[in-house]
């Protein structure tokens, strides 16, 4: 097993090298001259030639990655071109808000996921089947943008007593209760999405597995119900289920973007969103390169985690 | 059939939540932004919603109007504007400019100490123009171009050489190339000062805490030196909080549900909504800012032909486009000129195109003989606003039979095609303005220009406008300015003005004294929360 994940960590790297690749080339197709966007309205040709040079944008394209790619193999991903504050410290300043509004965004997708699904499987075609089909339909259909505007209207306006404000973020070291009451709201918006995907995702799985021959010895065997579900279907339906939920928390970072914008949630994703548009070029090329080595070690955890779940799967064979 | 039903049951249920949103009612929403009387009350916390995040707290290298909302509250400048727009003494006590305008004397304010505890005085003053001058990548260079040396007179008294009689330089002294801020604080924070300037400045509030993307915390400096025209001591307010929230309604949301007090931008729909608001202090007051239409008029482009341009600006429909575009009649004022309401040689009889005359615009362009005007108009992709705007301008002069065809493109790259004399027609972006009107038009006029996009060259412009400002007499500069806009707007026009902006501050009402003002920067200092 260790021999596996070692390998997997090597062949990362060649990974992430094209990934820095992608989003350097990417970052620079746009004929966008980033010195305008950081002088604004002030438009003096020595001032912008000014500002060009120190940006280090008068160099070659390579010259400027080679730069950049040693600078960051050594865990410096360069300063902001607007406020020149480090990349690193701004991405790692804004990780635990994104990271805490991720992971309840999937707690309450998993937690409701299951339950949902479960009983939507259980009782196929019943109301409430039908219900749980309505709402991955409309988790799939309605845009964050849309429902996190809809639920900061309706908890400004039409609820009474404003339980939960319309956006901000108090950190949870300064105030738990603060902290929680501002996170409900964005992390519903962003739980929607993807509790559609797992709900679907759960009940499909446990339909396919309810056919098998297991099931029906464990039913012949005389466990209850409830045990046979628990037991032996919902382990050996789960493993689709956690590779879905494994992307999403590799996702996390990137996958705020919007909800964090809406909701002034100081995360990743509000930082990115910042950055393209004033092609803050060091900010989008950090952001990116983490949210792609975040993405890769979920992938390998839920790899590991397929080992622990289904244990006819063997790594040592595959590495060997 | 029945899971159709659920479904659309479902999303009915969350349109009726959106539609009961309530209309607030018709009574109350008068502006309360005028000085609280009786006894001021200390103390107590605003936030402020502002419309986008900072991008550098450094006056130096600062390029985006956003910042200058932080700036005001943390930094002195030699001299400010009051609320009518005239220049009064700051950290500058009184200024003297020598007869021939080379020199100017500023006597300073005694006793002034930066947050960090550090003297302010001339040496700071020079230290300071020179850095902005001297160091590469510095965004205030322009502003400060007619500045040949600084020099130190005594300890309270600097001197500016420049290099020729420049009359906007005091205009430029109220905003960040005026700005003081603590060598020592910007010597020890290296390149981070950008980012988190703490107690760096000299103003009524100190900047204490700067998490970029949510707060900025500014605290009351309880050795600030100003007092209010009763002899108060400023400031009143505890603390500022600033907090980006980059969606408009969500801003407006948060002011109307108390989470933030004060936010001064908001979208033309929902001013109405806001000024019958009665728990809401709605002011505005008209800006420094203007829209036009920018013609390339360099050799070979369609609009080198001057009559089109005019052509151009008689067919459109100045009233209706303020009317019916983004702005719907709120947060805008017809406008002819880059000269606006705020600013001192505004002439209010100056409506060259009163009305619509596409007949009149027909005749000239059969004039040319060159058949009928067709032009491409650019617009940036991405902003739905002025998508409509262009598509308003389109149906206006397809009344004289001009075809405009509407184009999209990156905001930025329309701005770089503008920028080499490269586009085909027309482009259509505004301007944020500035104090002094020749901030408005010198560099978008004058041959040669950083600013002149459309290529404009008028010997007679040039001359007038160079006159201006070597003329320290404000009288005098105002019928200058006015003759040269007579001709770069009419006679011989270099683009299409056709809106001045409007400033609005929108308070919550337990929020007094706050007055809004043409730059549409709000002031803290004179603020007041009541309990």
């Amino acid at each position: 097993m260790i021999r596996y994940i070692l390998r997997r960590l090597v062949l990362m790297v060649p990974v992430a090298l094209l990934v820095t690749v992608g989003v350097f080339a990417l970052a620079r197709l746009s004929p966008v001259d980033p010195v305008l966007v950081f002088a604004g309205e002030e438009r003096d040709p020595a001032m912008l030639d000014a500002i060009r040079h120190q940006l280090g944008l008068d160099q070659p394209l390579p010259v400027q990655y080679v730069a950049w790619l040693s600078h960051a193999a050594q865990g410096d991903l360069g300063r902001s071109f607007q406020n020149k504050q480090r990349v690193t410290e701004a991405i790692f300043e804004r990780l635990p808000a994104t990271i805490e509004l991720g992971l309840a965004a999937l707690l309450i997708s998993i937690t409701f996921a299951l339950v949902i699904g479960i009983l939507s499987a259980v009782k196929r075609n019943s109301a409430v089947d039908l219900l749980s089909t309505s709402i991955t339909l409309m988790g799939v259909s309605f845009p964050s943008f849309f429902l996190g505007v809809v639920l900061i209207l309706l908890f400004a306006y039409v609820i009474p007593g404003r339980i939960f404000p319309p956006g901000g973020y108090v950190p949870i070291t300064q105030d738990v209760g603060e902290n929680l009451r501002r996170l409900v709201l964005p992390a519903v918006t962003l739980a929607t999405a993807s509790l559609a995907l797992n709900l679907r995702q759960v009940r499909s799985s446990l339909l396919e597995v309810f056919g098998h021959d297991y099931m029906r010895t464990a039913r012949a065997k005389g466990l209850r119900e409830g045990a046979v579900i628990v037991r032996h279907a919902l382990k050996n339906a789960l493993i689709p289920v956690v590779t879905l939920v494994g992307i999403q928390i590799g996702a996390i970072i990137e996958g705020a973007v919007i909800t964090e914008t809406i909701f002034s949630w100081p995360g990743v994703g509000r930082l990115a969103v910042q950055a393209i548009p004033s092609h803050d070029y060091p900010v989008v090329q950090g952001v990116v390169l983490v949210s792609a080595l975040s993405f890769m070690l979920s992938t390998l955890f839920v790899d590991v985690l397929y080992g622990w779940l289904d244990p006819r799967i063997s790594y040592e064979s595959a590495a060997a | 059939m029945t899971r159709l039903l659920a479904i659309l049951t479902t999303l009915a249920l969350v349109l009726a939540a959106c539609g009961s949103t309530p209309v607030s009612g018709t009574t109350g929403g008068a502006a309360s932004g005028t000085p609280a009387a009786g006894k001021p009350i200390y103390g107590g916390t605003i936030t402020f919603g502002l419309e986008n995040d900072v991008s550098n707290l450094d006056p130096m290298l600062s390029g985006l109007f956003v910042d200058r909302n932080i700036h005001y509250a943390m930094y002195d400048s030699l001299v400010r504007v009051d609320v009518k727009g005239n220049i009064i003494p700051w950290l500058a006590q009184t200024w003297t400019t020598s007869t021939d305008g080379k020199m100017v004397t500023f006597n300073l304010r005694q006793g002034v100490k930066y947050h960090d505890g550090t003297a302010f005085d001339a040496a700071s003053v020079k230290w300071n123009i020179e850095r902005y001058i001297n160091t590469k990548g510095s965004s205030r260079t322009g502003d400060l171009s007619a500045v040949a040396s600084v020099d130190v007179v005594d300890a309270n008294t600097v001197k500016f050489n420049l290099k020729s009689a420049f009359a906007p330089l005091l205009a430029a002294l109220v905003d960040r190339a005026g700005m003081m801020v603590s060598q020592k604080v910007v010597d020890a924070m290296g390149a981070d000062f950008t980012l988190k300037p703490f107690k760096a400045g000299t103003g009524p509030f100190i900047l204490t805490e700067a998490v970029k993307n949510d707060h900025y915390t500014l605290e009351r400096n309880p050795d600030w030196w100003g007092k209010d025209d009763k002899g108060n001591k400023l400031p009143f307010l505890d603390k500022i909080i600033v907090k980006p929230i980059l969606d408009g309604d969500v801003r407006l949301t948060n002011l109307r549900t108390g989470q933030v007090q004060v936010i001064n931008l908001l979208a033309g729909k929902d001013v109405p909504q806001t000024k019958s608001d009665p728990t809401l202090a709605y002011q505005e007051v008209g800006s420094f800012a203007w829209s036009s239409m920018i013609p390339n008029e360099a050799q070979g482009f369609i609009f080198n032909e001057k009559r089109y341009v005019k052509a151009v600006a008689m067919a459109i429909d100045r009233q209706e486009i303020l009317d019916k575009g983004p702005t719907q009649g709120n947060l805008g004022l017809v406008g002819w000129g880059p000269i606006a309401p705020a600013h001192f040689a505004y002439d209010p009889n100056f409506k060259p195109f009163p009305k619509a005359d596409p007949e009149g615009a027909k005749k000239l362009v059969a004039d040319v003989g060159k058949g009928p005007l067709k032009f491409e108009l650019l617009v940036s992709s991405g902003d739905a606003a002025t998508l409509q705007l262009a598509q308003l301008i389109q149906a206006e002069l397809a009344k004289a039979d001009i075809t405009a065809d509407i184009k999209t493109q990156l905001f930025n790259d329309i701005v770089t095609l503008q920028q080499s004399h490269k586009h085909l027609g027309m482009t259509l972006i505004g301007w944020s303005g500035r104090l002094d009107p020749d901030g408005n038009s010198y560099d978008f006029v004058v041959t040669g220009k950083t600013n002149n996009d459309s290529s404009y060259s008028n010997a007679k412009v040039d001359d007038l406008m160079n006159q201006q400002r070597a003329e320290a007499d404000p009288a005098k500069r105002k019928t200058l300015l006015q003759q040269a806009q007579q001709i770069f707007v009419v006679d011989d026009p270099a683009r299409v003005w056709f809106q001045f902006g409007i400033s609005p501050l929108v308070t919550a009402k337990q929020v007094t004294g706050m007055q809004v003002y043409a730059d549409r920067i709000p002031r803290f200092d004179t603020a007041q929360l009541s309990k």
